[in-house]
């Protein structure tokens, strides 16, 4: 497969200031039904600048995601649409979709905004109604989207010309990788589908000590209303039915609302920019990118060994320096294989580790600690940087119940979405 | 060679129609493009021309259909799996494998006999032809 050489950027790039709304399902509750995609992106953008101690005015430019704009929002340019909330009137701005990898991309494109020199000081933000769509011509009402019509939509993911005419690359999304993963590490069928559950349970158990995690009751918690004395027992139940060949449906994504945005500045200007706050710059050592359309075999697989493999030669940090890892786990499968292929676990055992419950919050290797798309939520674009939001606390020791026994000083996180964009990254907190 | 605008996708689709299973071979490296494309993933090279397809491949991996990953319209194509296929010329892609139901994966998986013969067949959708491979029983 073709690779890129990375080279170093121009300057440092350091994370100031990161915001996030609850994931929510909004329509369903009369508090937050009615909510605009200008008031989500803008409370996150404000979030983010308050935390980063800059004002609007300090800030040079912005970039927008929104994974589906145009059938959730009926935006053809949502940056625009949004530009007036929050204090930057006037300032340039640009939209990115990458679909569930726009929230990492939206790192990386404002890192490279800071790192060439053009700018000083950029506002990165996702907004995403994943569970609901704009009512045409009315200015705030919303529907609810049924996951059977949102999948209609994601079949628009897919290249028209070849992939959705050949129709496997669509479909094994579901279980590609779970299947290389039993194939190559030599699991059986049982101890592949316990891995899987293990992960829904440790995402759980994340999202129950995250208040902005949209799914907080513990499967533990579930099992027991339903009259089971043990967690695994519900698990292979049909309360927790097979959905594909290995995925069951606690696997999936809970599609939802929300926004989250970053504010970077060069590391030179930290000073300059933070003022009086406390908190320490957290530095961008380095992003790794690949991608896979879908008729690539193990297409998450292989553009994941890349990007992993950019990002560790450019920064020079090896695996065994990451302190706490996130993926993109829309399919929970994601968050074991990405795990292995940094490194991050050790090849072969990264199941053990799930299965021992080593990946929760309180684990020697945590991983997802806000919970992960599946319980934390999957407001599409903005669920990447969610995930740097969450990161970001975590080696503030900020993160509350839900803190890590060991401040962790050095993250990676990876983005996968969009059938399929990859881009992985590692961030240090400044010494 | 110069670089053309060419109606690569329509040609592909017109050869299925009759009968011809093709792909573009790259003139540099010999790399086999399925399905076709503008310029060679091997080694960069625009200089492209058109090959017909034997159709004998290898599947290296199993993924049966699940509600998920299911549609009512596929049910016409009898017992399939998706899987990992590498075409004869060389190149890999995701494809439909009909002749593969749970009991027939259990089999192979069992007798650890992957990777196994698949042979390309031209497959009628709703409106267009494409091209699904059918498990070889040896």
């Amino acid at each position: 497969m073709n690779q890129t050489k990375l080279h170093p950027y121009q300057r440092g790039v350091s994370i100031i200031g990161v915001g996030c709304t609850p994931f929510m399902y909004t329509v369903d509750k009369e508090e937050t039904n009615g909510l605009t995609e200008g008031e989500l992106f803008g409370y996150a953008a404000l979030k983010a600048m308050e935390d980063a101690g800059v004002n609007p005015q300090d800030v040079d430019f912005y970039f927008h995601g929104e994974a589906s704009p145009l059938n959730n929002s009926n935006y053809l340019t949502p940056n625009i649409h949004v530009t007036n909330w929050f204090g930057m009137k006037g300032k340039a701005s640009i939209h990115h979709s990458e679909a569930c990898c726009t929230g990492y991309y939206a790192v990386e494109e404002a890192v490279n905004a800071v790192a060439s020199g053009k700018y000083d000081c950029v506002l990165s933000g996702c907004v995403e109604f994943g569970d609901s769509v704009a009512v045409p011509n009315h200015p705030y009402r919303r529907e609810k989207i049924s996951m059977e019509k949102f999948l209609q939509t994601t079949a628009w993911l897919y290249d028209r010309a070849y992939t959705r005419s050949l129709m496997a690359g669509q479909e094994l999304i579901y279980d590609d990788a779970a299947e290389w993963y039993k194939r190559t590490r030599g699991l059986t069928d049982e101890q592949m589908d316990d891995t899987l559950n293990w992960m829904c349970i440790n995402n759980r158990r994340n999202a129950s000590v995250n208040p902005l995690a949209i799914e907080r009751k513990t499967y533990e918690e579930l099992a027991k209303e339903m009259g089971f004395d043990n967690v695994m027992d519900y698990m292979r139940s049909p309360y927790n039915p097979k959905m594909g060949d290995f995925l069951r449906a606690g696997g999936l994504e809970l599609k939802c609302d929300g926004a989250a945005a970053v504010v970077v500045c060069a590391t030179e200007l930290v000073d300059k920019y933070m003022g009086n706050k406390s908190h320490k710059p957290i530095e961008v050592l380095g992003i790794g990118c690949a991608a896979c359309e879908a008729t690539t075999p193990h297409f998450e697989v292989r553009a994941t060994e890349e990007a992993v493999r950019q990002v560790y030669e450019i920064t020079g940090v090896k695996p065994e320096e990451i302190d706490i890892f996130y993926a993109n786990d829309f399919i929970i499968t994601s968050h074991l294989v990405s795990a292995e292929i940094a490194g991050y676990l050790p090849f072969g055992e990264g199941w053990k580790y799930i299965c021992e419950g080593r990946t929760a919050y309180d684990g020697d290797k945590p991983i997802n600690t806000n919970g992960g798309r599946t319980s934390f939520g999957h407001a599409h674009a903005a669920s990447g940087l969610a995930d740097l939001y969450e990161a970001v606390h975590q080696m503030r020791g900020e993160a509350g119940d839900g803190q890590v026994k060991r401040l962790p000083k050095t993250a990676m996180l990876r983005g996968y979405g969009g059938a399929q964009n990859i881009c992985t990254y590692i961030i240090r907190t400044a010494d | 060679m110069a670089i053309t605008l060419e109606k690569v996708v329509e040609t592909f689709y017109e050869n299925l129609e009759k009968g011809k299973i093709t792909g573009k071979k790259c003139t540099k490296c010999g790399a086999v493009e399925f399905p076709p494309v503008y310029a060679c993933n091997s080694c960069g090279c625009w200089d492209m021309e058109w090959v017909e397809i034997s159709g004998n491949a290898k599947l290296h991996s199993i993924v049966m259909p699940a509600p998920l990953s299911n549609k009512p319209e596929y049910k016409a194509m009898g017992k399939f799996a998706y899987g990992e296929v590498e075409l004869e010329e060389g190149s890999r892609l995701n494809a439909v494998v009909r002749g593969i139901n749970k009991k027939k994966r259990k089999e192979i998986l069992e007798a650890d006999a992957l990777p196994v013969s698949v042979k390309a067949a031209i497959y009628q959708r709703d409106g267009f032809k494409t091209v699904v491979f059918d498990l070889v029983e040896e």
